[in-house]
């Protein structure tokens, strides 16, 4: 009997078991509901429970709902979400509708992501697909005008070359102003070379700009962060993509150098006889000038009676140049099922340079892996490994076309036995490669407790190697010759290594009430190891920097940095009625790097938000589909210095003490060397170096019209950074010239728009046009006990920097002297104060603005500014059927340039003479001391047109085993609207310096995406 | 539910991580006070360290020549050379020179690591006492050197004995410059008492300390005697004469280390004076092309050679390459010596070769001027590219012998030392029977022949109060500023709040 009862309640139990998990079996079908396509790896939850599925390659689904009246929500990105009673039905065709409104768009954010329509703070964002298409080694050139108050600067057209980013302004002197760049939620390091992505694996790219949504990264924080993510795997059958890219480049304008030698010739002449050469001794005489013959201008004009008609006349651009041809192969597949989601890719990308032999390569992969180990554990990993190699070398072509390129034997043809300007040479000769391998990890586990509370551990490590390989042989160049052969191998390499664990909590109460919480703490190591094998004085040639044991005098060096940071942190976005939005963030840094007594800072911040749209009163203005006012506030952080820096330490000497090498060391450490070349002194200690803080306010407005077609978003903000990590001067006599201190100010402040309208939605087309726009004011407020200090480069040419931090103006800032024209009586140049050569008709007038009759350095001034009134940019696109059309315009406004190649041969035929008495161009004279004047100031104003692409995708179906097909072409840089000097890209770096950069390529691609 | 486990398991692992994090620095690769001055082998590397910034670039390698040679009658600088250079030149220096900057902030430098030697090498413990004391000698005759540089260029200037601890040591005030040769006249007897004999390339030593207390002697006696400015403290002339003739004479009568050396060639081939038979090098800053980088190879060369574009062979058959054409010579130096003064005719260079044998000469008033050869050195052995072997000569026995001749006067003891470099110079002996006065006018103007191009010649204008007959009446130069001091550089009025007080 027991038995039976038993038994009895054992069944009844199962069937109460049964009841509870398997009532209704549903299926079905999810579209598109445009196009009716099926949709694969669809999400399906039960309202209410963690349960669900996805759907199936053919849009298929099969699944249990606890009863008959339960609710299923299909959500799929970029489709709006759609929740399905079930009412007893079995079979269920779901269609999605394309999400346009994008406002339920999920957005990246530190540690999390949140619906952009639940954003406080001020978050730019761009999707994959959108970057342009063209030869890109460093991602970072791609998002040049797309994002408003992300200023990118790219002057550098060489393979493989980086870019610099500036979000709202410089804000440090000498730390890091370069933003905090996070791949996948492993925070990398500084943005400007990101060669370990490709850009076809880029998902989305978010850019944290005010200090609500950056303080979350805390010390790291104040430059701004850019959030990369990486294409993660969907379910469903497997998706194969193969994308090809294939370009051809060429020179963007005709670069102004000499076309004629007769015309370089008579330069010449006339500018050595200016500089004070005797007239028998100037170099186109038809003389031997140390064993090498001149010829005479006559002979160049081929009207010397004894004479040939000289022969040579050299094209450099044609030996020094080429049209190169680069290609970009992407093979990736993504897919899985609701257990094990892959996104896996290869790349193989190879950019040759304008200049020959010079080309960058590389080889990415990537695999992206989420697997589902129990319905409460996510386990996963994300990789990339990327090899790169780069080799060859910029070098000018704007070299006197009077002489050949070789010798009569066939060696490299030099002016002089110290000539070592030959191109050529320099191209063909010297060895400059360097090779790169990343390797990117993390793995991680996301533990579900409850539906509302999650759990996620990261451990991430990143390892980066790099070798480079130079050797100048004894003949080709300058330090070549001085060493007799200069060899060397550089080797970097670094480790990092992070953990991170956090809580997510997600809760709501009541409809009112939702709550997004976010707690952790990480901690994370970077060791960087250098060492640099130099050697000097081989017997030849031949081995180049293979055998630097052979060397007649070797050097070694080597460093390791190593620095820690620990850190918590926690995020609450609360949401009050969907239409009040709260936000707190704070970040408590521990760094190593910092003073005993500084080692640990907080960084918090607040932000408010009000979804107008949502109010009552809004219902009535149906025009309106999104009005949202936000306001933030903050504190971040930037840590951007070297390690040691707080630290006493000593330097070390060699000296030759009876004729051995003996080793030193000492108080005082070598450092940098200063704008007179006189290598500074540090190693003073200082026990209270802290972090640079920010502190930042950001109001910001969405608009939303029409369904959202018509959209806009606008921001101010004002940051106030203090306590700037600088250099501090201290008295040379004490033996020391500078210390690591915190003191002086910068603000900035500015403005940002971002536009975009669908003008033309339906009926095949569509038209859309967008734009953004940026401006930042930038001032250095304070600087300790220095008014004026120099930055960058000291410039052999003018003696000086160009560039000054000076307090009350921008950073970077020209200084030095007024010009007012060109001096046209000798009168005229001594009542400027001017004296000796400087005084002479022709040569250029600086102003004396002290008015103490002489031309000295104090009557140098703020002369310049090398930042931007505003950024601008346009982009447009439009589809018909398959084609689709799109173009990008970048402008850049108000910038001053100092252009050290102000003085092109199409300027130097129309210099001052005593015929022609311009006031724009100074005379011949080959030995003129420059001052650092307005004279080299230009606007460096431009509009580019970036980038147009015109596509077609061929329909599905067209070809078998095709899944899709879509061919592009792509022109980039086609066209630069400027006033700047003809023959040079107006693009310069963050100081506004022309020193005639590798030149920006023209770039024409074929392009295309095959899906399987 | 297992989650507990999970969470649990989790925490406890990174709780272990964030636990471990420690945030102290340990630098690597990096000493500092902490770790140093425990053995014999850091009291060593202490004193090297000291001796390293003499041949670098701001100091015996190119900026010393800069600041005093451009001044005098003897070198002018290249068209395009630095601004720094044409104010030295023209005489009108001001606080912003950067030249000026530099040889002050390399003469701290010194002055920092030589403390660094006074005050920490004593302390070592288990050093046999006389390398200790030889060390500390060591120290105290580069401080005393230092400070002599100093105090000849500038005047008043801080005086500084100890190693920088803390910032707050930073601001200090001047001295006056009675107390700052006060300092330097201690330093170098101590240093006499201290060191040694051992005669080690390079290094100082016993003679050295020497022969540096009979310069400062003389620098003293003279400047007093001729009313030269700044010089009110020193009591009498006659003196500092005494004594500059006592350490002189301890030089030139009292040891056998160094000595006169007859061959002029000889005194500046690197071939000679690199061995231990050379006499005539009694301290140089010492440098071997062998060395990583300039300050321990030279490029001094460079400064006076000029830019012929090609590599120049020497009458002798050297080939010593092309150099900057940064200094030229004046014609006021090079039409002063007679014709026949072999320092000219043998140790001015107004001829070259090139490798294919064309013979140029080269004319005084030319761009490319005869230059001396003083400072060469052959290439492919001692000079490799830009690199050389070529010492810095900081105290040489020519120089004593003349200081002793000086402070001897026109006794049998004065004339037989000056006659001494006279003849072989060729030019035969000086007119007997001569006035303390003129006696004293013929060393300093020997003194600017034999010792032309070595930075001499500014300091022994300034001690005889000559810098204005000389350069502004003999040579028609002009002086607008700094004809007996330079102005302190700006970066230190800028920086120190004290200096001024």
């Amino acid at each position: 009997m027991k038995r039976f009862l038993s038994l009895f309640f054992l069944l009844a139990l199962l069937s109460v078991q049964a009841e509870l998990w398997a009532q209704v079996a549903v299926s079905g079908t999810v579209t598109d509901a445009t196009k009716g396509d099926p949709l694969p790896g669809v999400s399906i939850i039960i309202k209410g429970t963690t349960q669900g599925g996805v759907s199936d390659v053919n849009g298929n689904f099969n699944l249990q709902a606890p009863d008959a009246n339960s609710i299923l929500v299909f959500s799929f990105i970029g489709y709006q979400s759609k929740e399905v009673p079930v009412n007893g039905q079995t079979r269920l065709n779901v269609s999605l509708l394309v999400d346009n409104k994008a406002l339920e768009e999920v957005v990246v954010v530190g540690y999390g992501a949140v619906k952009k329509s639940d954003l406080t703070g001020s978050v730019g964002t761009l999707k994959g697909a959108e970057l342009n298409k063209t030869p890109a080694a460093s991602v970072d050139q791609l998002l040049q005008g797309k994002i408003a108050g992300v200023q990118v600067i790219a002057p550098s057209g060489q393979p493989g070359a980086g870019a610099t980013i500036r979000i709202r302004g410089v804000s440090s002197l000498s730390g890091s102003n370069s933003p905090l760049v996070v791949v996948d939620g492993f925070p990398w390091g500084d943005a400007g070379n990101l060669k370990q992505i490709n850009p076809e694996d880029i998902e989305s790219i978010e850019v944290l700009k005010d200090a609500s949504s950056a303080a979350i990264y805390g010390s790291r924080g104040a430059n701004g962060v850019i959030m990369i993510t990486t294409k993660k795997g969907r379910a469903g059958a497997p998706r194969i993509t193969l994308s090809t890219l294939n370009t051809i480049s060429t020179l963007p304008v005709k670069l102004d150098l000499w076309r004629d030698p007769i015309e370089e010739a008579i330069y010449a002449n006339e500018a050595a006889l200016n500089g004070g050469v005797a007239p028998d001794q100037l170099p186109y005489l038809g003389k031997e000038r140390s064993g090498v013959y001149f010829p005479s201008v006559a002979e160049l004009r081929g009207l010397d009676p004894n004479k040939p008609q000289w022969p040579y006349n050299t094209d450099w651009v044609d030996l020094v140049y080429r049209n190169p041809f680069s290609q970009s192969y992407t093979l990736s597949a993504d897919g899985g099922n609701e257990n094990t989601k892959y996104s896996i890719s290869g790349n193989y990308y190879k950019e040759e340079g304008l200049v020959k032999l010079n080309y960058f390569d590389k080889y990415t992969g990537r695999l992206n892996l989420d697997q589902k180990l129990t319905n409460a554990v996510n386990v996963g990993t994300n990789l990339i490994l990327t090899h790169t190699k780069s080799n060859g070398q910029q070098v000018n072509a704007d070299r006197s076309r009077i002489f050949p390129a070789y010798d009569e034997t066939g060696n490299y043809f030099r002016t002089a036995s110290n000539d070592y300007g030959n191109p050529l040479a320099v191209l063909n000769e010297v060895l400059n490669t360097g090779k790169t391998i990343d390797v990117l990890g993390t793995i991680y586990a996301n533990i579900q407790f409850t539906d509302w509370l999650q759990f996620r551990s990261q451990l991430s490590s990143k390892y980066g190697n790099s070798v480079g390989d130079n050797y100048q042989p004894a003949t080709v160049t300058f330090s070549g010759a001085e060493a007799q052969g200069l060899g060397s191998v550089s080797n970097y390499n670094n480790t990092e290594l992070l953990n991170e664990n956090y809580l997510t909590a997600n809760k709501n109460f009541g409809d009112a009430h939702r709550f997004n919480v976010v707690a952790g703490y990480s901690i994370q190591k970077s060791v960087t190891r250098t060492s640099n094998l130099v050697g000097r004085n081989f017997v030849n040639d031949n081995l180049r920097n293979e055998n630097l044991g052979s060397a007649g005098i070797q050097t070694i060096s080597n460093d390791l940095t190593r620095s820690k940071l620990a850190s918590w942190f926690g995020r609450v976005n609360y949401t009050l009625k969907d239409r009040y939005l709260f936000t707190l963030t704070g970040r408590a840094d521990g760094s190593t790097k910092f003073g005993a007594n500084n080692k640990w800072a907080f960084f918090p911040s607040g932000a408010f938000a009000w979804r107008v749209i949502e109010e009552d009163f809004m219902q009535s203005l149906s025009a309106f589909s999104d009005l949202k006012l936000r306001a933030s506030y903050g504190v971040t952080g930037n840590q951007g210095i070297s390690p040691y820096q707080s630290l006493d330490r000593f330097g070390s000497g060699f000296y030759w003490s009876g004729g051995v090498r003996e080793t030193g060391y000492g108080p005082g450490l070598g450092g940098s060397n200063n704008e007179q070349g006189l290598r500074l002194i540090g190693g003073l200690g200082n026990n209270s170096l802290k972090w640079e803080t920010t502190n930042s306010l950001d109001v910001g407005i969405d608009f939303g019209f029409l369904d959202q077609r018509f959209t806009l978003t606008a921001d101010y903000y004002m940051k106030n950074t203090y306590d700037l990590l600088r250099i501090r001067s201290v008295s040379p006599s004490s033996g020391y010239d500078e210390q690591w201190v915190n003191d002086g100010e910068i603000n900035n402040k500015g403005f940002e728009l971002g536009a975009n309208a669908a003008i033309l939605e339906g009926n095949g087309l569509t038209w859309n046009v967008g734009a953004n726009f940026t401006l930042n004011r930038n001032k250095v407020v304070a600087m300790g006990e220095n008014n004026l200090v120099p930055v960058g480069t000291l410039y052999e040419t003018i003696r000086q920097n160009a560039n000054y931090f000076a307090i009350g103006e921008p950073a970077y800032s020209f200084y030095g002297y007024k010009t007012a024209g060109i001096i046209q009586t000798l009168q005229e140049g001594l009542e400027a104060g001017l004296t000796g050569a400087e005084a002479q008709p022709g040569e250029i007038k600086y102003v004396d603005l002290d008015e103490n009759g002489v031309i000295d350095g104090n009557d140098r001034t703020i002369i310049g500014n090398p930042n931007p009134n505003f950024l601008y940019s346009f982009n447009t696109s439009l589809t018909f059927k398959g084609f689709d059309l799109s173009a990008q315009l970048y402008g850049v406004q108000g910038n001053d340039v100092f252009d050290f190649r102000k003085m092109t041969p199409s300027r130097q035929i129309i210099r001052w003479t005593p015929d022609n008495p311009s006031n724009e161009y100074p005379r011949a004279n080959s030995t003129r001391g420059y001052r650092a004047s307005d004279f080299f100031l230009t606007d460096g104003s431009f509009l580019r047109l970036q980038n147009v692409t015109l596509g077609y995708n061929v329909p599905t179906g067209t070809i078998r085993g095709v899944k899709s097909l879509r061919i592009y072409v792509s022109g980039n840089n086609l066209y630069t609207f400027t006033k700047f000097n003809t023959g040079f890209d107006p693009e310069m770096g963050e100081n506004g310096v022309n020193q005639g950069a590798y030149p920006r390529p023209r770039a024409m691609s074929l392009g295309i995406n095959l899906g399987f | 539910m297992n989650y507990k486990k999970y969470l649990y398991t989790s925490l406890f692992v990174t709780g272990m991580l964030a636990g471990c994090s420690k945030l102290e620095e340990e630098p690597y690769g990096l000493l500092n006070t902490g770790s140093f001055y425990q053995t014999e082998s850091d009291a060593k590397s202490t004193v090297i360290y000291a001796y390293s910034v003499l041949p670098e670039v701001g100091y015996y390698s190119r900026g010393y020549y800069i600041i005093t040679e451009l001044p005098t009658e003897n070198l002018t600088q290249k068209a395009d050379a630095g601004v720094g250079d044409f104010e030295l030149d023209e005489l009108r220096t001001t606080a912003t020179n950067a030249d000026l900057g530099n040889i002050w902030s390399y003469l701290y430098r010194s002055i920092s690591r030589a403390n660094a030697v006074i005050i920490n090498v004593p302390n070592v413990p288990n050093m046999v006492e006389a390398t200790q004391n030889q060390y500390v000698g060591e120290g105290y005759f580069l401080r005393a050197l230092h400070y002599f540089n100093l105090v000849r260029l500038f005047g008043e200037v801080p005086l500084r004995t100890q190693t920088i601890e803390d910032v707050t040591q930073i601001p200090m005030a001047k001295s006056p410059i009675k107390d700052i040769y006060d300092l330097i006249i201690s330093d170098l007897q101590q240093s006499e008492n201290l060191m040694g004999m051992q005669k080690v390339e390079g290094r100082a030593n016993k003679v050295a300390a020497q022969a540096l207390l009979a310069k400062v002697y003389l620098h003293l006696a003279s400047s007093k005697a001729s009313g030269a400015p700044g010089y009110d403290f020193v009591t009498t002339a006659d003196d500092m004469y005494a004594q500059a003739k006592l350490y002189a004479g301890k030089v030139i009568n009292e040891q056998s280390l160094y000595g006169f050396t007859n061959n002029l060639r000889d005194i500046w081939n690197i071939k000679v004076y690199k061995t231990p038979g050379v006499t005539e090098h009694i301290f140089d800053a010492a440098v071997n092309v062998a060395g990583p980088a300039e300050g321990n190879y030279s490029k001094i060369q460079n400064m006076f050679l000029p830019a012929l574009g090609f590599n120049m062979i020497l009458d002798d058959g050297i080939n010593i390459g092309a150099g900057w054409n940064h200094f030229q010579t004046e014609p006021a130096i090079y039409n002063s010596y007679t014709e026949n003064d072999k320092r000219k005719t043998e140790l001015i260079v107004s001829s070259v070769k090139n490798e294919a044998g064309t013979v140029t000469n080269l004319k005084i008033s030319d761009f490319s001027r005869p230059f001396t050869r003083k400072y060469i050195a052959e290439l492919g052995t001692d000079r490799i590219g830009d690199a050389s072997s070529v010492n810095s000569p900081i105290i040489r026995y020519s120089d004593i012998l003349l200081v002793y001749a000086e402070a001897s006067g026109p006794t049998a003891e004065g004339y037989a030392a000056i006659n001494q470099i006279r003849n072989r110079a060729s030019i035969g002996d000086l007119n007997p029977g001569l006035s303390a006065q003129a006696f004293r006018d013929a060393v300093v103007q020997e003194r600017a022949w034999e010792l032309a191009f070595e930075g001499s010649r500014l300091f022994d204008l300034r001690r005889t109060n000559a810098m204005e007959k000389v350069l502004v009446q003999q040579y028609g130069k002009s002086i607008t500023s700094g004809a007996y001091f330079f102005p302190i550089p700006q970066k230190e009025i800028d920086t120190n709040p004290l200096i001024n007080e």
